[in-house]
């Protein structure tokens, strides 16, 4: 049966980009989980990401899987800039304050993106052939994406568990002023923190270019924010692992969604399908807004 | 408190009001970026009803001033034939408020058991996905939205329906700046007003000394929305004569809203006159002199105003502010 061919199809489709929605929502999560922040300006970090890998691929023809280093390495530098800047301020000041703050960063980051590159909506095109799976052809580019995002993801856990500034930061996660009390810099492990989360969003821009072939611009990150949103709180809100097992969840409903839609006569599946994601937020904060993948509640 | 002391912070509201009003219509050439700037103020002294009073941001305000938009679109659209003259007007800002309460009432009553992060996400959550909606099931003509300059043409005449557009439309947002100005003070002194405030200082405690807080929260979201909603009828569908998804659920205006009452200083009467009066008068001109710069200096503004200043220009104005002066900056 067609149907079920195609659904099977973008199922699988759906798990490779859920991957990089894992990738995208982990910085989000491990900025709230330590600093107890959200970063209302999630989205415009992956938009830098995502210039990175096109203008890497475009001027050096580097890549995009080997810009994902110089994206994690640019986005911890300005992850520490704006840690230094404004948030350091803003620690112990009410919610209101760190939301405005963040909000305010990425709008300032998408018109600084939009006076140096302009609106234009760009993209760029890494061919490198594809594998066909019979219900359907999947680009080894976007396979790659897939296992990059598990190898960060990967590293990133065995770096939380194995090595002793891991352990400071679940530490902090635990009880910040316990941590204190045992000899641990907790503002330089805030600020630590703060810029592997951004390091990350960054990252994950570069892998997001996998999948819009033509929707690379200043204000793509809006879409994300959204989604990171949605994925952070399936996840728990304050964990990086739910975060990325949350995002494999949301690229099956998302593609699964969009499929059963598809087959309403009379409607735009593609803005359905963002409305099925949003209603999903809303039942979620109100049955169980610790997250469904368990997670503390603090 | 003597009964002027209640009120006595209205005076110099109403008074920026008439000198405003003065200059737009005696000054040739003023009235565009007074009603510019009207705007503005409006939208502040609305957004502070819930934001300055409850200390919650609704990062999705901006559905609300759509939904009154679709309502004025919808009213004039479908009673066009009804021969109704002004009526329809009238209709329409009514159904606008009907629809903005009743969507402010669902979202309170989910949204607002949750707090601050929640709280923000659920909301952005709430404007995307009704936006989402209406163009992913082509209700209100999906993502072509409603256009009604034709259907005006036809009501008023080619004349009025210009009249419409270019002045009544002003003078609403005018009268609704007014209204929310008495609203905020009224709740101000009653007991929903100080029953807010205990919110505002520590939710727990005020639950604990058997305040209903859900109950309060709900009712300044609802009048709050209703503002949004009528300020969307007036100064977008009627002034512009046609409602597109893709602008009127554009986050920006939140955005401008938090702006201006952070500016001018949450939950005082003043603080959004003041925030948009400088956020105003900052747009205006800067659009002119340096077209498309607006938010690259105004988001930094922001997060200055967050470290710097985080009671805003009337906040701190107030601390300094002694006897008699302060009892008109509230």
């Amino acid at each position: 049966m067609p149907f079920f061919e195609q659904l099977a199809g973008n199922l699988v489709y759906g798990a490779i980009l859920g991957s990089v929605y894992g990738l995208s929502t982990m910085g989000l999560s491990l900025i709230f989980g330590v600093l107890r922040i959200v970063n209302v300006g999630h989205g415009p970090f992956i938009m830098l990401g995502a210039f990175t890998a096109f203008w890497m691929f475009t001027l050096f023809g580097i890549a995009p899987v080997i810009s994902i280093s110089v994206a994690l390495v640019l986005g911890l530098a300005l992850g520490f800039v704006v840690f230094f800047a404004v948030i350091k301020r803003l620690i112990n000041a009410p919610e209101l304050s760190t939301l405005l703050a963040t909000f305010a960063i990425g709008i300032f980051l998408e018109e600084v993106a939009k006076f140096i590159w302009g609106p234009d909506h760009r993209g760029y095109s890494w061919d490198i052939g594809s594998i066909d799976l019979s219900i359907t052809l999947i680009p080894y580019s976007k396979i790659l994406a897939f296992i990059s995002s598990i190898v960060i993801a990967y590293l990133l856990y065995m770096w939380f568990q194995k090595t002793k500034l891991g352990a400071a930061v679940r530490a902090v996660v635990e009880d910040s002023e316990g941590a204190a009390a045992c000899g641990i810099n907790v503002g330089r492990i805030y600020a630590l923190s703060f810029a592997i989360g951004i390091g990350l969003t960054v990252a994950s821009g570069v892998l997001v270019t996998l999948f819009v072939p033509v929707g690379i611009n200043p204000y793509m990150g809006h879409e994300y924010t959204l989604k990171a949103f949605v994925i952070a709180v399936l996840g728990g809100l304050a964990s990086p692992w739910g975060a990325f097992y949350a995002g494999f969840i949301f690229g099956l409903i998302e593609n699964g969604s969009y499929t059963l839609l598809g087959t309403i006569p009379g409607v735009e599946p593609f803005s359905l399908t963002r409305f099925v994601a949003f209603s999903l937020l809303l039942v979620i904060l109100l049955i169980k807004p610790t997250g469904l993948l368990g997670g503390e509640s603090k | 408190m003597s009964f002027f002391d209640k009120y006595a912070s209205l005076i110099p509201v109403l008074l920026i009001y008439v000198v405003l009003f003065a200059i737009g219509i005696l000054v040739p050439g003023m009235w565009q970026p007074v009603a510019f700037i009207m705007f503005y103020i409006t939208l502040g002294q609305a957004f502070n009803i819930f934001l300055g009073l409850t200390g919650y941001v609704d990062f999705g305000y901006v559905a609300f001033l759509a939904l009154g938009a679709y309502g004025m679109a919808i009213a004039v659209e479908s009673l066009g034939g009804a021969n109704l003259g002004f009526g329809i007007i009238l209709i329409g800002l009514v159904l606008a408020i009907v629809m903005a309460s009743i969507l402010s009432l669902a979202v309170g009553a989910v949204a607002l058991r949750l707090r601050g992060a929640y709280f923000a996400i659920a909301t952005i959550g709430v404007n995307e996905g009704f936006r989402y909606f209406v163009e992913g099931a082509r209700i209100w003509g999906g993502s072509e939205g409603i256009i009604i300059s034709g259907a005006m043409r036809n009501i008023f005449g080619r004349e009025t329906a210009n009249f419409i557009s270019t002045f009544v439309s002003d003078i609403l947002v005018f009268i609704i700046a007014i209204l929310a100005a008495i609203v905020t003070v009224l709740i101000m002194n009653r007991k929903m007003g100080y029953a807010l405030m205990a919110v505002r200082e520590d939710e727990d405690a005020a639950k604990v000394m058997g305040i209903n807080v859900t109950k309060y929260k709900v009712m300044a979201f609802i009048a709050s929305a209703s503002f949004a909603g009528l300020i969307g009828a007036s100064a977008w569908t009627l002034k512009m004569t046609y409602v597109f998804p893709s602008d009127v659920f554009l986050i920006t205006y939140t955005v401008e809203a938090i702006v201006i009452v952070m500016l001018g200083g949450a939950g005082t009467l003043m603080g959004p006159v003041v925030g948009g009066l400088i956020y105003g008068i900052l747009k205006y001109y800067l659009s002119i002199t340096l077209p498309g710069f607006q938010l690259i200096i105004l988001a930094p503004l922001l997060v200055v105003i967050v470290i710097a200043f985080p009671e805003g220009v009337v906040g701190a104005l107030k601390r300094k502010a002694r006897g008699n002066a302060r009892k008109y900056l509230r």
